[in-house]
């Protein structure tokens, strides 16, 4: 019994003892969340040079991918709850920082460092009432044509003159279609967007908007009546649902837009630089070009619903090396290495010349769409339920559930009462 | 306290705690929420009721309430009737292997997950490469867009709920009609009722707790069904299958309007509470064996 006890003694102490003894010195961490899910490689470069800023600095990177579907909900508990937030997170800084004030304002060293190597387009991004916040991190986040080069020869199409005007382009698209005897598509044209969340579907309809010269919201971002239902926007959506219903040039028994042009079911999509890895990986049999989207009244331009920044959080305690880290990979090497590792563009003006930009099958398109005007921003605090409004009007419109004027009123409408709101 | 009610109420306390934290914190905390314009992170405005005025009278939110009440009539008598017919049938089968092993076959959709069913539904469902249309085809009917059609995302999605839900049902059934006692049968065999009768005399009324039961929970599930509709639809298109909870967990987490959602998670509580007890109130029969 004595010696049970002295035993148990014995052990307790030397658990104590380890407990105690100090071990070597641990490497703290900087938790970055982010939903880019799609983008492993360009995820682990976080981690990888983590490593390196761990022996200067101590503190080494844990990437946390958070799935896209439902990420805000996620987002939102953790930043909210403080407690298991991250440090860093990749997010929109209207939202984020301007509905939300979750995000800790950048250094002025490094926001300068920032705003003077970034594309014109992109000098707005990352920004919120003029102070910058976010590192920009995707280029080229705005929508290319892309074609697939057999469908176009089979059609009697040229590849390598794709159609520059949207009257071009429509007709392009006819002979690219094939009806069955019911005068259903078994083949379309376009691969278009008409399922998912009417922010998706904004999002893709409005660079045939910014085509025909309209814009979804004034250009204070205060009013939608007379902008989001203008007779230019009522065109466009006109244009847009003809392409369903009148022409048949794009179908709505489709998949989504990508599966569609990877089964060689449509000729042609309009996605950003990201999609020819996708297609690269998910359908290699598909010879694909791309080129500048076509130009209706104006040109679209390179312009996104969806500016994504890297965001370092106000609460977090480690905010200062946070920023340490931030500032350590703020260089035209790390900005090249990260995005070529995942094959997509790099952000710093300086590498968009680079011999790796250079042999990427979107470089004259991309350089010839930002040639274009800059399109309409709308980096709203509310851009969500705007878009939502917006896109379902849209949507409703190409399943024909009524015309675009009264449909698009309607939304103008709604979207003046979430301005005020 | 005396000892047995000190152990008691030791028993309840574990689930007690449970609800109060999963359960009671929340709806108090919405409750608090919803008289409130709150920013998270930032600062709530107490606004009264205009968050109540705002919500009730969108119209969107009245087309998703009436997209939730289309789907629960397609989804909850079907299920219902479903598996109560499946649970005769089953209750008939002499071979208890054969009983357990359809039996198991019944309930496998209900352990699946419901996004993996939805998934799988959306395949079945696909205009192009879909199974129902391959299907449909060989009796020579036309290809349908299902969960890409404004009339019939319903019905699809109902189709779906039914065949995630019928097999707990129809194990309820089961159980029910297991411990309905045989004299009764023979006593009304000797009375020389037919089985329609004895289905209708016998049966459902002694069923009536289960029934009554599983329609309950079949209307829960289906009122705040969300997985399905938010892995397959998204609520399209355009909008035809926006569903009440798709609405609430857009406005609280994709706008983040914490007060509007909190009105709508009232709306739903209440509107479940009254249907339950008016449910439970006009049909519930006291049975005794």
């Amino acid at each position: 019994m004595r010696r049970g006890a002295l035993m148990i003694l014995a052990a307790v102490l030397s658990a104590a003892m380890l407990l105690t003894v100090p071990g070597p010195a641990q490497t703290k961490k900087l938790v970055f969340w982010t939903h880019w899910e799609q983008n492993p490689e360009f995820n682990k470069f976080y981690e990888t040079r983590g490593k390196e800023f761990a022996q200067k600095h101590g503190y080494e990177v844990e990437v946390v991918t958070v799935p896209y579907q439902g990420y805000e909900a996620k987002y939102l508990a953790a930043l909210v709850g403080k407690s298991g937030a991250p440090d860093i997170f990749m997010g929109m800084t209207h939202h984020w920082c301007g509905q939300y004030d979750f995000c800790d304002k950048m250094p002025a060293d490094l926001a300068k460092t920032w705003d003077e190597n970034l594309p014109k387009y992109m000098v707005s991004v990352g920004k919120w009432k003029g102070a910058r916040y976010g590192i920009p991190i995707e280029h080229g986040n705005f929508q290319q044509m892309y074609i697939n080069a057999d469908m176009f020869k089979k059609a009697g199409l040229n590849p390598d003159q794709p159609p520059k005007t949207l009257d071009e382009w429509l007709a392009a698209m006819k002979k690219l279609t094939i009806l069955d005897a019911k005068g259903e598509p078994t083949q379309v044209g376009f691969a278009l967007r008409h399922k998912g969340h009417p922010v998706g579907i904004t999002d893709k309809f409005l660079p045939f908007a910014h085509a025909y010269g309209a814009r979804m919201l004034s250009p204070d971002l205060e009013k939608a009546t007379g902008f989001a239902n203008s007779p230019e926007m009522v065109a466009a959506l006109q244009f847009y649902s003809d392409l369903v219903l009148k022409y048949k040039v794009a179908s709505l028994s489709f998949p989504t837009p990508e599966d569609a042009f990877g089964q060689k079911r449509a000729a042609v999509i309009f996605r950003e630089s990201w999609f020819f890895g996708w297609v690269r990986k998910n359908a290699p049999e598909v010879t694909f070009k791309v080129y500048a989207l076509p130009c209706g009244k104006t040109c679209p331009g390179a312009g996104n619903l969806f500016p994504w920044t890297n965001l370092v959080y106000k609460n977090s305690p480690n905010k200062q090396a946070a920023w340490e880290f931030m500032r350590f990979i703020s260089n035209p090497k790390d900005d090249l290495d990260q995005h070529q590792a995942q094959g997509i563009l790099p952000v710093w003006t300086v590498n968009l010349e680079s011999a790796y930009v250079k042999s990427r099958p979107d470089y004259n398109s991309t350089r010839e769409m930002l040639r274009q005007p800059v399109p309409p921003e709308y980096y709203h605090p509310k851009s969500n339920e705007l878009a939502t409004a917006f896109g379902e009007a849209v949507v409703a419109v190409i399943y024909g559930k009524g015309e675009p004027k009264p449909l698009l009123d309607g939304a103008a409408a709604k979207m003046d009462r979430i301005l005020k709101d | 306290m005396d000892r047995q009610r000190r152990a008691g109420l030791l028993f309840v306390l574990p689930a007690l705690v449970y609800f109060c934290l999963v359960f009671l914190v929340p709806l108090i905390q919405s409750i608090v929420w919803s008289f409130y314009r709150s920013v998270p992170g930032g600062t709530s405005t107490f606004v009264g009721l205009r968050l109540y005025h705002k919500v009730l009278s969108d119209p969107t939110f009245w087309q998703a309430v009436g997209n939730t009440v289309t789907l629960v009539l397609l989804s909850v008598p079907a299920t219902v009737a479903l598996a109560l017919a499946a649970a005769l049938g089953l209750h008939r089968f002499r071979s208890l292997r054969w009983r357990s092993a359809c039996t198991a076959m019944y309930f496998l959709p209900f352990s699946v997950s419901l996004v993996a069913a939805a998934l799988i539904w959306q395949w079945i469902y696909d205009p192009v490469y879909g199974f129902l249309n391959h299907l449909i085809g060989f009796a020579g009917l036309p290809p349908r867009k299902w969960l890409q059609s404004l009339e019939l995302v319903l019905p699809s999605l109902a189709l779906v709920n039914v065949w995630v839900r019928l097999g707990f049902d129809t194990i309820i059934f089961l159980a029910a009609l297991q411990a309905i006692p045989g004299e009764y049968y023979e006593a009304a065999g000797i009375d020389g009722a037919s089985r329609s009768q004895m289905l209708r005399h016998v049966t459902l009324p002694l069923l009536n707790p289960q029934i009554v039961m599983v329609s309950i929970l079949e209307l829960i599930f289906n009122f705040k069904v969300f997985d399905t509709v938010y892995a397959t639809t998204q609520g399209g298109p355009a909008s035809a299958s926006q569903t009440v909870i798709m609405l609430l967990y857009d406005t609280a987490f994709k706008y983040f309007r914490l007060g509007d959602a909190s009105v709508m998670a009232l709306f739903v509580f209440l509107s479940l509470l009254l249907v339950t007890l008016l449910q439970w109130r006009l049909f519930r029969r006291q049975v005794e064996y």
